[in-house]
């Protein structure tokens, strides 16, 4: 089949792909667009390691079709922040020590972006539901939790 | 190996009429995609076998959430996100939003649907058990013709199901007619979050004078396809739940299923969690009694005001607890707990403050002059996670309060529960920087919070 034309708004940017519909959305982000923080962990829906926002919800982008991403709004891990301003959940992952190899960071962020946006005082019950689909191998979670417990904090400093 | 996507084919026509209309066309050519989380898979394993697909996540049709008085009807393209988060589903079909929960991870539930949950036909997929017990209808549309079917029907073998060729899972109708029945929902997997299922079982049921009615049982991963267990279900009705039934229906059940060894479990394993799983639900079913929660039963006999004064170490509001008893009998214990927070929206700012002071002060052990004994106690065991010794946290935690009182006219309120002094304590700082306003509904939120915790801890949920 030949490829054809999709449009996305993509951290806030109209970008145009000529690719195959059933392109997934992952790799229309790292390959056509360039944007390689979204991460391929297993390409199965399982680690959440390339987790991003479609229209405001957490997808597992190795899920998505880009067909299925046609005229939808992506959010990932690049438009949380950027270098000069990070995001409140990413300046308390910084803080708590929520990363180690680095590989599940992405997902982590925007999945924890996701739940606050949804519950902005989550309990520890609910920050565990909220990442329930983002694996890490590395940190046995203790920290990745207490970055979120933190985010909750600085979000709401922001606000204040 | 992974599939390449130039061999593949995907449209969207974007309309229920342009999908059918192809898939009438050319049947058997295209396979319908929804939410994608099982043909992405798939895809990506290289074992998608259909080469042309045909895009169902664009069809307004599909998404649409009828509530009707007595039924409930979910468009075929809800996502479980969705399903979970119907307060309909909530109120009149816990099992299938408790299934929905079940189902993935959040992102997956965001994307996953009803319909492709049922079309992909997994012997082991969470949503089936629970329509099973509660008897769902399916809606089935093609160009052609519109029909429904019982759901009890659709599952014909190992992922084989009635669908006719060309035809699609338009909606799934259940009926509101549940209440009261005793509910009984288990899943077991290998971790709690995101797993498939060794066996999940959804059963519902009522006691008349001590005898099982209306049983009906709804059970996934251990056979070809998802299972009602008709023969168990024969055996209990109209009995009293004795260790004869019980082995009745044990014998029942191991004629019925057939499971396997798989990646996932071993036939012997999903044999026995199976028989205790249904026993599980039978045994609960008899000990829930004719009426399911007896201290709701006692509530709703007793005259309003000594009613409204049992509620009120919930709360604290001599106004909410008077108009909640205004709506005895409250039928079911979920009813009590929704009409509790409506009710504490309503009665507003002067009532909330009465409530709010029947509380201690965070770190402080003696009760709230206002409080009742039975709230007194209630606040210490909410405490007890921050019971500390640490004098510089108590301290600090004193300081943080009065500083709080001075400037909001009140003691600092938090739902408890769980948190140690020092969360409390951060949490106290945060909330410092509210504008009263924001502080006044964050207030009211957290008392909410408290007041659902002691319906609980009182109904012994």
């Amino acid at each position: 089949m030949n490829p054809q034309r999709y449009r996305l708004r993509v951290n806030g940017d109209v970008r145009t792909v000529e690719t195959h519909g059933m392109a997934r959305l992952l790799d229309v982000l790292r390959f056509d667009l360039r944007l390689t923080g979204t991460k391929e962990g297993c390409g199965e829906g399982e680690c959440g390691a390339c987790s991003v926002l479609m229209n405001g919800d957490l997808v597992n982008s190795c899920l998505v079709p880009v067909a299925q991403a046609e005229g939808t709004t992506i959010e990932t891990v690049e438009g949380l922040g950027n270098d000069e301003r990070l995001h409140a959940v990413q300046r308390a992952f910084l803080e708590c020590g929520g990363a180690q190899c680095g590989m599940c960071t992405p997902g982590m962020l925007v999945a924890t972006a996701h739940l606050l946006k949804k519950n902005p005082q989550p309990d520890l019950e609910a920050i565990r539901e909220g990442l329930n689909g983002n694996l890490c191998r590395c940190t046995g979670y203790t920290r990745i939790f207490e970055a979120v417990e933190r985010a909750v904090s600085l979000a709401g400093e922001e606000r204040a | 190996m992974r599939s390449h996507p130039a061999e593949y084919e995907i449209v969207s026509p974007g309309t229920l009429p342009g999908v059918l209309r192809l898939l009438d066309e050319q049947p058997g050519q295209w396979l319908p995609v929804a939410g994608a989380t099982e043909v992405m898979v798939m895809f990506s394993a290289g074992k998608l076998g259909a080469r042309r697909l045909v895009n169902l996540s664009n069809l307004p049709e599909l998404q649409s959430i009828r509530d009707n008085a007595k039924t409930l009807t979910l468009g075929g393209g809800c996502t479980f996100s969705q399903i979970r988060n119907c307060s309909a589903v909530h109120k009149h079909f816990p099992l299938l939003a408790q299934a929905a929960s079940w189902t993935g991870s959040i992102a997956n539930q965001n994307r996953a649907t009803l319909a492709g949950n049922l079309a992909n036909a997994s012997p082991a997929a969470d949503s089936p058990p629970a329509l099973l017990a509660y008897d769902a209808e399916l809606e089935l549309v093609s160009a052609r013709e519109t029909r429904r079917m019982p759901y009890r029907e659709f599952h014909l073998g190992y992922k084989k199901t009635a669908l006719r060729p060309g035809e699609l899972i338009l909606s799934v109708t259940l009926k509101k007619h549940y209440d009261g029945y005793f509910l009984y929902g288990r899943k077991t997997g290998a971790r709690n979050a995101q797993a498939i299922s060794k066996v999940c079982v959804a059963g519902i049921g009522r006691l008349h004078d001590g005898r099982a009615m209306n049983v009906r049982i709804g059970i996934g991963a251990v056979a070809s396809a998802p299972l009602r267990l008709f023969g168990v279900e024969q055996a209990v009705e109209g009995k009293r739940i004795d260790d004869q039934v019980i082995a009745a229906a044990r014998r029942a059940l191991d004629a019925e299923i057939a499971p396997i060894d798989d990646i996932r479990s071993i036939a012997e394993y999903r044999r026995w969690v199976a028989g205790n799983l249904v026993v599980e639900f039978l045994r609960t079913l008899a000990a829930s009694g004719d009426t399911f929660n007896p201290v709701l039963a006692r509530w709703n006999a007793l005259p309003p005001t000594e009613a409204a004064e049992e509620i009120l170490p919930c709360c604290g509001s001599t106004r909410w607890a008077r108009e909640l008893a205004a709506l005895q009998p409250l039928s079911t214990p979920e009813e009590v707990l929704q009409a509790a927070d409506r009710v504490w929206s309503d009665i507003g700012p002067e009532d909330w403050d009465e409530a709010f002071r029947s509380h201690p002060r965070i770190g402080d052990r003696r009760p709230a002059a206002h409080a009742t004994a039975q709230s007194a106690t209630w606040s210490q065991q909410e405490q007890s996670a921050a019971a500390t010794q640490d004098a510089h946290t108590l301290a600090e935690l004193a300081a943080a309060n009065a500083e709080y009182e001075h400037r909001f006219g009140r003691i600092f309120l938090v739902c408890a529960t769980g948190k140690t002094a020092a969360k409390m304590l951060e949490i106290l700082r945060t909330r410092l920087s509210n504008d009263e306003a924001t502080e006044l509904r964050e207030t009211a939120e957290q008392e909410r919070q408290i007041t659902q915790l002691r319906l609980r801890k009182w109904l012994g949920l």
